[in-house]
């Protein structure tokens, strides 16, 4: 899977696309990991063009966060669908996970 | 191996797929052909992929098995049916439930698709039947 990165000041912007399941996760992780730099302060995951997402895809989501949180970098989420911010609100995951509904907003709230 | 049997307005058709992907990619084919919501496509789909995948995960100890999934297209509901001959292993009372409040450094990794079987669906019965374990999901069109 291809994460296009951009920059805003300190934060890296990660784009996903498609789906995230066990078939692509491990390439969804090692993809992700790929574009993080050791000097970014933050990490902002945009999910504008992400359709679908399993626990497969959720695990490495949590990885990643266990990972920047013990780095001490800030993480935040933005621009799900509906459905996957309905699995991200019963896994629980939104009360340990930023989640923005735009990217402009995740940024400000990283930057803050 | 993984089959899929699909039952709309009395027509059965039976596939076989080497890949969960390949499956999940076929129900939503038919949710698109038959007319279901994006949201009740996706909520079918992630049900399969996540329980169709323990049972090739776990079920069959290493050894290949097979998976059957039967999708049936109602008025009302779509019924959802994975059987397998796997070991006897009924996913509603002996998985372990998740952790779903602890912090981010304590949060375990796992146990979220049966959860989400639970959560996202309207029914969930399991029983052994001739040597298999059979679930059957409703969701509410």
């Amino acid at each position: 899977m291809e994460i296009s990165a951009d920059r805003d000041g300190g934060a890296v912007i990660a784009r996903a696309n498609g789906r995230i399941d066990s078939s692509n996760s491990r390439e969804f992780h090692s993809s992700l990991e790929a574009v993080i730099d050791e000097d970014d302060s933050a990490v902002v995951l945009d999910f504008e063009d992400v359709s679908y997402i399993s626990s497969a895809g959720m695990r490495v989501i949590l990885l990643t966060a266990k990972g920047l949180q013990s780095s001490g970098m800030k993480f935040a989420l933005c621009s799900m669908n509906d459905s996957i911010r309905e699995v991200f609100k019963i896994s629980g995951f939104d009360k340990i996970i930023q989640i923005h509904g735009s990217q402009s907003d995740a940024l400000a709230a990283v930057s803050a | 191996m993984l089959f899929l049997t699909t039952n709309t307005n009395g027509e059965r058709v039976r596939s076989s797929y080497d890949e969960l992907p390949e499956l999940v990619a076929a129900v939503e084919a038919l949710g698109e052909r038959d007319g279901w919501s994006g949201e009740l496509t996706f909520r079918v789909s992630l049900v399969i992929d996540e329980l169709a995948q323990n049972v090739v995960d776990y079920s069959h100890e290493g050894r290949p098995g097979d998976v059957e999934v039967e999708v049936t297209s109602l008025q009302e509901d779509v019924v959802i049916e994975i059987i397998d001959d796997g070991i006897p292993f009924d996913p509603l009372t002996e998985a372990p439930e998740p952790d779903l409040t602890s912090s981010i450094e304590d949060r375990p990794i796992g146990g979220l698709g049966v959860h989400f079987t639970k959560t996202l669906m309207d029914d969930v019965e399991y029983c052994r039947e001739s040597g298999k374990n059979r679930l059957k999901i409703v969701a509410r069109k």
